[in-house]
């Protein structure tokens, strides 16, 4: 035990240098320098923003409209005379990103049901989302514009029936079934929900699988380069030892990273998401009482699943990986040699974030089933649906598939083929 | 008493290609015994087979007594192996490299103590002990890891072209250290393409080519033997010859 512990201590510290610690530290950094830049312009949006208005028409209806617009999160200043390009050279001037006018006749038109047009003028100094933020919420207040003022021409024109009756004589109430639970709720809502829970789990997973295979090939192919592993394996250690802890070291900072990386996603999308431009989210407290009712959150043993299912995931990655590093000479092969690997991380990956595997064919479904990477990127989806038991296949699937090349590692280890085995590139001899 | 190497006729194949082919010789306790020959003559072959690296692929071998093959475990703890241009882990200091081999070869503290101290005394690197091993000459990592092989005392050092490499001062100096060494006790097996040298610093000698051992004697037996005034001149005829 004290002889693995000496190794583990060793690849520790052979793992964590300089040169791979400063571009973790940087990315982190940029990740969430960035994620407090986007929150800030976000909340800055979120503020209320000056508009400039320029009232010909002076009429209660016109008064309406701008209520309803500074109702929307709008400081509006209001002129009265004047044409287009002085209310454009006010806003300029204070800053607004919006300037309208409301014509004159304006009340009197949409009375005799004439629709009447308002001219918004956007002033864009880039081309970013942000930049049209404000027009955006400009149309939804236009939108609630136009829903008010058609209320009321009903009304005025028939009191006994409600105007919504004839605007919308069909509604959709929207329902969601989930296995046996159903609830009222959007199924945007939900989606949206679900991606916001979940989106992390196939990047970050797929970020240290590819770093952890790369360390632990990297690490075989130089020692084999160095001949520190001839000097390793003639020592009085078991050569399981070996094998296990640099396995146990190229996991452990493989999480040490995962950790990193989450913090610093989790920095950068709270930027993005905690916009006003969030778009579907379920957070108001009929959504989260929807959700929850559909059974779609996260009970302590599934996340325990989970975890369990991501750290097989990766302990799975690492056993290929020492068998491919076996491969590499030296260090630049090894970055070569657990090509194949990557493959099979890509694979799955793509396809979970993009496709519904579920309706896949048959055939299909084995390969991506046999993939061993497949079951974590599936799992926690599957929790939130109450799959259970295909995450406990899964998990057993990892299981038996990190032990059989488990074994296969520590077979090549124990026999001279750790040096004998090489993919080479060049010509054979004849 | 067994000798410190015994091996009979002894075999590597990888493939269709015979690295070693047939061979025996033996090593006595205390001897500096050495294989000389080119490169890619199966000199390394065979030492990474004595130091349990490789396995054989026909004959036999052991080290005091103790089968190569199936007694590894019990081989590794005897012997100390030095492979050919190896190097340590860069970004470990000199001191921390023989820190981490010391507690590989034993648990207790003292006995770690013991090794590190003859090391530190043997390798002669001083204050330079603290800097990364990234940051040594050639000349200095060869010091380091020759007194890492030995510094435990090993009933067997198996070096592979020690002073390959070097230059003349260095290469004077691990000759030393290995003399001492075999005063102290210990037999050496090495290898090297430097035939003058070896003429110098082993007791016996083996002449490998092509995976076959050629002859074996003393450095002097071996030159009246065949009328040669140097070593390479007994290698000349041997070889071509056959």
């Amino acid at each position: 035990m004290k002889k693995f512990l000496t190794l583990l201590k060793k690849e520790i510290q052979e793992l964590l240098t300089p040169q791979m610690l400063v571009p973790l530290l940087v990315i982190v950094v940029v990740f969430v320098f960035v994620g407090k830049i986007i929150g800030k312009e976000t909340s800055k949006a979120k503020a209320p923003q000056a508009i400039e208005i320029l009232d010909l028409d002076k009429s209660a209806t016109s008064q309406q409209v701008i209520s309803i617009i500074e109702k929307t999160n709008f400081l509006p200043n209001v002129s009265h005379s004047g044409g287009a390009e002085e209310v454009i050279a006010k806003a300029k001037e204070k800053n607004a990103k919006v300037a309208l006018i409301i014509p004159s006749g304006f009340e009197a038109g949409i009375k005799n049901f004439q629709p009447q047009k308002m001219e918004v003028y956007t002033i864009m100094k880039n081309f970013s989302v942000m930049a049209s933020v404000n027009s955006q919420i400009l149309k939804a207040a236009l939108g609630a514009i136009n829903d008010g003022l058609s209320n009321q021409l009903l009304a005025n024109s028939n009191p006994k029936i409600d105007p919504i009756a004839i605007k919308q004589p069909v509604l959709a109430d929207d329902f969601v079934v989930i296995g046996e639970k159903q609830a009222n709720i959007s199924p945007t809502l939900v989606s949206g929900f679900i991606t916001s829970q979940t989106t992390f789990i196939p990047i970050i997973l797929f970020l240290v699988i590819v770093l952890a295979s790369q360390l632990i090939a990297t690490s075989i192919a130089t020692e084999k380069e160095n001949k520190t592993l001839e000097t390793l394996l003639s020592s009085p250690i078991s050569r399981k030892a070996v094998v296990a802890s640099k396995l146990m070291a190229a996991g452990l900072v493989a999480l040490l990273t995962a950790g990193v990386y989450l913090f610093g996603m989790r920095y950068y999308m709270s930027g993005i998401t905690g916009g006003a431009i969030g778009g579907a989210a379920a957070t108001d407290e009929a959504s989260k009482a929807a959700i929850a009712q559909l059974g779609l959150t996260l009970s302590t043993p599934d996340y325990l699943m989970l975890g369990l299912s991501l750290f097989l995931g990766i302990l799975a990655a690492l056993a290929i990986a020492i068998i491919l590093g076996s491969f590499a000479e030296d260090s630049k092969a090894a970055q070569g040699v657990v090509a194949p690997l990557m493959v099979l991380v890509l694979i799955p990956y793509i396809l979970t974030m993009f496709l519904d595997v579920s309706s896949f064919s048959s055939g299909m479904k084995i390969l991506i089933w046999l993939i061993p990477f497949s079951h974590p990127f599936m799992a926690a989806p599957n929790l939130l649906l109450g799959q259970t038991s295909s995450v406990w296949y899964g998990i057993l699937y990892l299981a038996f598939f990190f032990v059989v090349f488990v074994f296969i590692a520590a077979k090549i280890f124990a026999s001279d083929k750790i040096f004998t085995m090489k993919i080479s590139f060049k010509k054979k001899r004849p | 008493m067994p000798n410190a190497v015994e091996v009979k006729n002894l075999s590597k194949a990888y493939g269709n290609i015979k690295a070693v082919d047939d061979i025996s010789f033996d090593v006595a306790e205390n001897e500096i015994f050495a294989l000389i020959g080119p490169n890619g003559a199966g000199k390394s072959t065979t030492l990474r087979i004595l130091a349990t690296v490789l396995t054989l692929s026909d004959g036999g071998a052991s080290i005091y007594g103790l089968d190569v093959r199936k007694q590894a475990d019990k081989v590794r703890q005897i012997i100390s192996y030095l492979p050919e241009e190896a190097g340590a882990y860069k970004n470990l200091s000199g001191i921390s490299y023989l820190r981490f081999m010391a507690a590989l070869f034993s648990d207790e503290k003292n006995k770690q103590k013991e090794y590190i101290d003859m090391a530190v005394l043997i390798c002669g690197l001083g204050n330079r002990l603290k800097d990364k091993v990234k940051t040594y000459s050639k000349g200095m990592t060869r010091k380091l890891l020759l007194a890492r092989t030995v510094m435990t005392r090993p009933r067997l050092a198996i070096l592979d072209e020690p002073t390959s490499g070097l230059d003349v001062i260095n290469a004077l100096e691990i000759r030393k250290i290995v003399r001492d060494l075999s005063l102290q006790g210990m037999a050496v097996l090495l290898s090297s393409h430097n035939m003058l040298e070896i003429e110098f610093l082993s007791h016996r000698l083996a002449i490998i080519d092509k995976g076959k051992i050629h002859d074996i004697g003393t450095a002097g037996q071996l030159k009246e033997e065949y009328s040669a005034s140097n070593l390479e001149e007994v290698f000349m005829k041997l070889t071509i010859n056959k």
